[in-house]
């Protein structure tokens, strides 16, 4: 749903401003967010822009590797060239490429930090399910009590987080 | 060329499975669209929008619908292209395509081409198309690689295949759930509403037939495409496979 809202705010920007998309055509510019593990891969095709999670091994033409702070600032009009001046962002292949990507999504109305908080619920929820799933696992075994499991698990990581299965790990 | 297929669980002539299946069709085309209603208590209204969603399409553009049926999806694509686009509807069936022009017409809609056309021999010129889409179509398809390059052959350059198609249940307990749904109620569905009950064990069997996501999305890339990715709907009891032809 995440990369659907990107893809269909830019495209509705493209087609109701007549947008000329001749000069990023046929380019795979990739967006690397490592503090959320979000990778977004922008390819140009037929007038229109699609947003994968896949190069499907495609040679990537730019890719930017950035912190969700200029990941934000780039959806509020943040230059590229001065962000990596500040050694806020890297990038590797044109700039300009990567520019004229980054100012699509600026003038978008894409709520992204609306959409990163989901995306970032997205993975809470995620490292709540495999907590649970371990903590199933690890009653397995022990006195077969779930209940007792989870309530040593709690002990544990309230104690000492460290030591729990919960958070084991997860760097 | 194997010389056997599957139709459901049954091994059949590969000769014979089209025939087969223009059956199944033939019989239920008149009670389809209120069995589609039964059977997924109205959800395949929301799995068709979200197909609709991912599908990129814009005005003038030029989309096929390929196994379109009673038109749920032409309609929708319709009113997306405009008036400088083109809608196609395509079925092998006849008895489909009759209830799918009834269907348009009922929603003032009139401006879809209707072409009877096998999805193994598309009678399209290559690059023609922005957009092709199959829903709940593929699985009935006798030589789904030959399909499939039949549909990325008359695709354009960054155009957009859409297979909307059920597939395979990812969790266990909701798998044995459907199972239960699925050959139990489905078939007992068909004979109370469309009077049809072997058709409708036709449907539960045929979709454990068909291949699960990661088979066909690579099924997919073989025929050409380079890039496809999955969406599952409702824990992959139906999945959303994406393509773009670059």
């Amino acid at each position: 749903m995440f990369r659907l809202t990107i893809e269909k705010s830019l495209n509705h920007l493209i087609n109701a401003n007549n947008i000329d998309l001749t000069h990023i055509d046929n380019k795979i510019v990739s967006f690397r967010v490592d503090e959320i593990d979000l990778t977004l891969f922008f390819l140009c095709l037929n007038s229109r822009i699609f947003v994968i999670d896949n190069q499907q091994n495609k040679k990537v033409d730019v890719s930017v590797t950035l912190s969700k702070a200029s990941f934000l600032a780039i959806f509020k009009g943040a230059s590229l060239e001065e962000l990596v001046e500040n050694e806020e962002i890297e990038i590797n292949g044109s700039v300009n490429t990567a520019q004229q990507l980054a100012n699509l999504l600026s003038s978008s109305s894409i709520d992204i930090e609306e959409l990163i908080s989901q995306y970032a619920g997205d993975i809470v929820a995620h490292q709540i399910g495999q907590a649970f799933r371990q903590i199933k696992k690890a009653s397995v075994g022990n006195d077969g009590s779930i209940i007792n499991t989870i309530k040593d698990e709690i002990t544990t990581a309230l104690i000492a987080p460290s030591r729990s299965k919960i958070f084991k790990g997860r760097a | 060329m194997a010389k056997t297929t599957h139709f459901g669980y049954k091994e059949v002539d590969v000769e014979k499975k089209q025939g087969l299946v223009k059956g199944v069709f033939d019989s239920v085309a008149g009670k389809y669209d209120l069995m589609n209603d039964v059977m997924s208590m109205g959800t395949h209204r929301l799995w068709k929008n979200y197909t609709i969603s991912s599908s990129n399409v814009k005005e003038g553009d030029h989309v096929l619908d390929i196994a379109g049926g009673t038109g749920d999806l032409a309609i929708k694509f319709r009113k997306k292209v405009g008036p400088e686009g083109k809608v196609i509807l395509s079925d092998i069936n006849g008895s489909m395509l009759l209830e799918g022009r009834k269907n348009l017409l009922n929603h003032g809609v009139i401006d879809v081409d209707f072409v009877q056309a096998n999805a193994e021999s598309l009678p399209f010129e290559d690059n023609t198309f922005d957009c092709v889409s199959i829903a709940f179509g593929l699985r009935n398809v006798t030589h789904k690689d030959a399909a499939l390059k039949q549909m990325h052959r008359v695709l354009k350059k960054g155009g957009t295949l859409l297979i909307l198609e059920f597939s395979k249940v990812e969790n266990k307990t909701l798998e044995k759930i459907y199972d239960l749904y699925s050959f139990n109620l489905i078939p007992k569905f068909g004979e109370f509403f469309a009077n049809d009950e072997d058709s409708y064990q036709y449907l539960a069997e045929s979709i454990r037939k068909h291949p699960d996501q990661e088979t066909l999305k690579n099924m997919v890339l073989d025929a050409g495409f380079e890039f496809c990715e999955y969406h599952n709907l409702i824990g992959g009891i139906v999945a959303l496979h994406k393509a773009i032809k670059a």
